[in-house]
């Protein structure tokens, strides 16, 4: 929507696709389902990719929601950050989340990746039939990198964010999550790289 | 211009868009500014990224448990009052007294009520008049 200031300057104004269903969660929190069921696996996804594994995930999940339905009335949509929608909203009420379980966590060893690599059967994986050594490629890669770096990829590549909105979930702008994003790629690059040039047994 | 890694960053940005959108099955090109044979690493990358990171769902009988804790969290929890549909508030019953003396002081508090209501309509009349005859 365009919106006209004195000076006859159009500003852009994202309005947020869940609006209504926020709306109708506010007057009803009943009405909060629907907006779970839309969002339950990218949810669920972050968690897994974060946490490695399938039990804590769930558990992570479930925090999320609750806190989520009991902070609705707090939540006010903007324009711009730090929460210009309730999916950028509710997945800093995720990260949140899985940085309080990693302190937690810091006491119990972690699981292994071999855990999380095996819980996904082939009914589980929404996507096409994927090559086992190509996850396990794909995934020790980004296991590898800083905190940020790797969430940033896992928003974009898995859940598909927009450059603003992983911005807005980071609490960083635009243009510095993009670089951001690069540098995680050519990190990866690099790991590919070595990869390749190890010599295979 | 842009310093060089802003702009590989934009570029490697509209490939992974390019792609993403090519995973939902839309007719794309690819922008001529794709990241080319110099950042073919970070090609690379995005293509192994996007094509080895597996989206997950999670099992039913869990999601079918939460979306029954949110229900119930749901059944107690406050509508937010901004939100909330206008309620009607009946109007409070006017109870008339049943004994003699409360019968008596009621009929004292309307014919009090009616005197009142009478000089304030004498007072604001006589008001009126003498601004009119100056």
């Amino acid at each position: 929507m365009l919106r006209r200031g004195k000076d006859r300057a159009s500003v852009l104004v994202n309005f947020d696709v869940d609006r209504s269903a926020v709306e109708a969660a506010r007057r009803d929190p009943r009405a909060f389902e629907a907006l779970y069921r839309k969002y339950v696996a990218q949810v669920y996804n972050f968690a897994l990719y974060e946490l490695r594994d399938p039990h804590a995930a769930e558990d992570l999940t479930a925090q999320v929601f609750l806190r989520a339905l009991g902070g609705l009335p707090g939540f006010r949509e903007q324009g711009e950050a730090p929460a210009s929608s309730f999916r950028v909203w509710l997945f800093q009420i995720c990260r949140h989340a899985v940085s309080n379980e990693r302190r937690r966590a810091r006491r119990h060893p972690e699981a292994s990746l071999d855990l999380a690599l095996e819980v996904p059967s082939a009914d589980d994986v929404q996507a096409e039939a994927l090559d086992r050594e190509q996850l396990a490629r794909a995934w020790e890669h980004i296991d590898r990198l800083p905190t940020e770096r790797r969430q940033a990829l896992v928003l974009r590549f898995v859940e598909e964010m927009s450059t603003r909105e992983i911005g807005e979930v980071l609490g960083r702008s635009e243009g510095a999550t993009r670089v951001l994003i690069h540098r995680a790629l050519q990190a990866v690059a690099r790991q590919i790289g070595r990869g390749s040039d190890a010599p295979r047994h | 211009m842009l310093p060089d890694t802003d702009d590989a960053a934009i570029q490697a940005d509209a490939y992974i868009d390019a792609l993403l959108t090519g995973h939902r099955r839309v007719p794309v090109s690819l922008p001529a500014s794709a990241p080319t044979s110099g950042h073919s690493g970070v090609r690379n990358a995005i293509r192994l990224l996007e094509k080895g990171l597996p989206r997950f769902h999670p099992s039913f009988l869990f999601e079918e448990w939460l979306a029954d804790q949110l229900r119930r969290r749901a059944e107690v929890s406050p509508a937010d009052e901004d939100h909330a549909p206008a309620r009607i508030v009946p109007f409070a019953v006017i109870r008339h007294s049943a004994t003699p003396a409360g019968r008596l002081a009621d009929k004292r508090l309307i014919v009090g009520g009616a005197i009142a209501s009478g000089v304030s309509i004498a007072g604001a009349a006589m008001i009126a008049w003498r601004w009119s005859r100056n």
